[in-house]
């Protein structure tokens, strides 16, 4: 291994490991902020710089709480399986960062340092495969905090973000699967750049349904809200990290966070055109500005959705997934489809076929969710009388 | 038929209107912001709540409907101890439900009873706000307070407020209830006006019982002396 490739390693990951954690610091705040406004509170805004009166709205909320875990007693209960309690929030944080390996961001120091003109971390040609893949890891980290933990609650957090996780999967391959078929390519950068000059997926009609279904799922996949049954505090305490205190709370709250920047990442590379926008032409670098701006533009939609609705059931949960986003998802790839071969000449105008896939699409949704509204009757006592 | 998912854009709708709202209008929110003051101190009563920045202290007098209600010693002005309506009688403290008063009586040092307090303590973190205390006291000194602020940086003992806390005069209690303050010094003229009208009706009756006796004194003396001429006379 030659010295200039480590370097270029290094160009390429030491980035991600700074910025997206510091970007995860201030989502905290962001996050509180913004639900302490929607409940008409004003949030934190004491902690500014130590030993002044300069308190920055707040913004050092997120290196208090840093410190404030840093120095909390690491508690690991009696019957808890310490190896594996020790381990998995280390599994569930490295997933996480993996994935964000596979976003095309080219930051513009990158050009300036290496020797190659723009270093990456993972050029692959399978990106998206190996995204899915990679988060699938998420579950197992997840799954094996709630078993060591030794606690009933941490278990049926555990068993319940298996049952939600395994489910929510589907639909979110099944809908980045019509993006792959327009494109050809399961290169990011590739279908990064088949979106230049506003050929947005989002903007079609089968990549707006795709894009729902996958902004849905990927809201179960990282345990937001109103998702978020496999930590529901009202039921469950806090689901499988009850049992976690300290550093390594932290550390699934930091996974948490990053892998919530990796989907909504793989979301604006898959429909919102990566990093394309206005004065990306004549600045290159202002790509990653665009880039990260959609990401966090996604992610305030997940914290207003939180601020939002409330929690559903379990067997709502189940069968939203299952009755609802997967028919929807394999009908939209077949729509996707016929709308990508179609011979799209004076017959079927473009406008015709957009419409018409909308259309149907929408029927499909609004039919799918009629079967699944069981008729409600007033309740019947069999036994009672 | 309705647009499918409109229930939640319906709601997220209400949260961004509350989200906006609590930019502009102060009324919206529920907690109060500081952070603005020179001083870590808080606001002690309500004379003393600001709700903006740049307002004045004294501009804030009227009772909110976020306030707490916990007693407070009545004093008619001046120095606040030589005035002060409360005589330690101890009947609060015996009533007091969850027993948050202690009283301890003033003595001169010639150890006789003064009649006001030596201590008055009420722990407010105890305190029902029950008002039983207000009814039994006859002296009218006990009446209740509102304050708005109570919240205090200390955890050991700064929910108990000192007799010095507690006191305060006739007038302040006129400005935050001046309906109660003026039923109660009207009812408070009344009694004395009864007591006194009643002592004067002693006080004549006395007299006249006097009189009376003077009189009925002098007839006895007068007939005496009139036997005692008849006695001369045989």
């Amino acid at each position: 291994m030659s010295l200039d490739l480590i370097k270029d390693i290094l160009i390429a990951t030491v980035p991600l490991l700074v910025i997206f954690p510091s970007l995860f610091a201030f989502t905290t705040w962001l996050e509180r902020k913004t639900l302490a406004r929607i409940q008409n509170r004003i949030g934190p805004n004491k902690v500014g710089i130590p030993c002044t009166r300069i308190s920055l709205f707040g913004l050092g909320q997120p290196a208090a709480d840093g410190i404030k875990m840093l120095f909390k007693e690491d508690i690991v209960p009696n019957g808890a399986d310490r190896l594996f309690h020790l381990l998995a929030p280390i599994l569930a944080l490295i997933p996480a960062m993996l994935v964000l390996c596979f976003l095309p961001l080219e930051f513009p120091w990158s050009k300036l340092m290496s020797a190659k003109s723009g270093v990456q971390a993972f050029l692959l040609d399978g990106a998206v495969i190996f995204f899915f893949a990679i988060t699938g890891l998420n579950t197992l980290a997840i799954f094996m905090a709630g078993w060591a933990s030794r606690n009933k609650y941490s278990l049926l957090g555990g068993m319940r973000a298996i049952a939600q996780m395994v489910s929510y999967e589907i639909p979110l391959v099944l809908s980045a699967v019509v993006v792959v078929m327009s494109v050809g390519s399961l290169n990011a950068a590739d279908i990064a750049k088949a979106q230049e000059g506003w050929n947005w997926f989002v903007l079609t009609p089968w990549g707006l349904v795709a894009f729902i279904i996958f902004f849905i799922a990927a809201l179960a996949e990282t345990n937001r809200s109103p998702f978020d049954l496999p930590e529901a505090e009202s039921e469950l305490i806090a689901g499988y990290f009850t049992e976690y205190s300290g550093f390594k709370f932290a550390l699934f709250f930091l996974g948490e966070y990053i892998s919530m920047f990796a989907i909504s990442g793989l979301a604006v590379v898959l429909f919102l055109g990566g990093g394309a926008g206005p004065g990306v032409a004549a600045f290159p670098w202002i790509a990653v500005v665009w880039f990260l701006a959609k990401i966090f533009g996604l992610i305030l939609v997940m914290i207003w959705l939180r601020g939002t609705l409330p929690r559903l059931r379990v067997d709502q949960l189940m069968a939203f997934a299952w009755k609802f986003l997967l028919p929807l998802s394999i009908l939209n790839i077949l729509v996707a489809g016929f709308a990508r071969f179609i011979p799209q000449d004076s017959l079927f105008p473009k406008v015709v076929v957009w419409l018409v896939s909308f259309g149907v699409l929408y029927a499909a949704a609004w039919g799918l969710n009629k079967l699944n509204r069981a008729d409600v009757k007033p309740r019947e006592y069999k036994y009672a009388e | 038929m309705n647009i499918l998912g409109a229930g939640i854009f319906k709601g997220l709708g209400v949260t961004l209107k509350n989200f906006v709202g609590s930019y502009f209008d102060k009324e919206r929110l529920t907690t109060n912001d500081y952070s603005w003051r020179p001083d870590d101190k808080l606001p002690q009563s309500v004379g003393e709540y600001p709700k903006e920045e740049g307002e004045q202290l004294s501009d804030t007098t009227t009772v909110t409907n976020y306030s707490r209600n916990f007693p407070m010693l009545l004093h008619d002005g001046g120095e606040p101890m030589d005035t002060v309506r409360c005589v330690a009688c101890k009947i609060c403290e015996r009533e007091c439900p969850p027993q948050c008063i202690y009283i301890e009586k003033d003595y001169d040092e010639n150890g006789k009873h003064i009649k006001r307090p030596a201590v008055f303590d009420i722990d407010v973190s105890v305190c029902m706000s029950c008002q039983i205390c207000v009814e039994v006291c006859p002296f009218d000194a006990i009446v209740m307070n509102s304050q708005f602020e109570l919240s205090t940086p200390n955890r050991f003992g700064g929910l108990l407020l000192r007799r010095d806390d507690l006191l305060k005069s006739n007038d302040y209690y006129h400005q935050i209830h001046p309906e109660e303050a003026a039923a109660r010094d009207q009812q408070m003229a009344e009694a004395k006006a009864a007591k006194e009208a009643k002592k004067k009706a002693a006080a004549e009756a006395a007299k006249k019982k006097a009189e009376e006796k003077a009189k009925a004194e002098a007839e006895a003396k007068a007939r005496e002396v009139a036997e005692d001429k008849t006695e001369d006379t045989e």
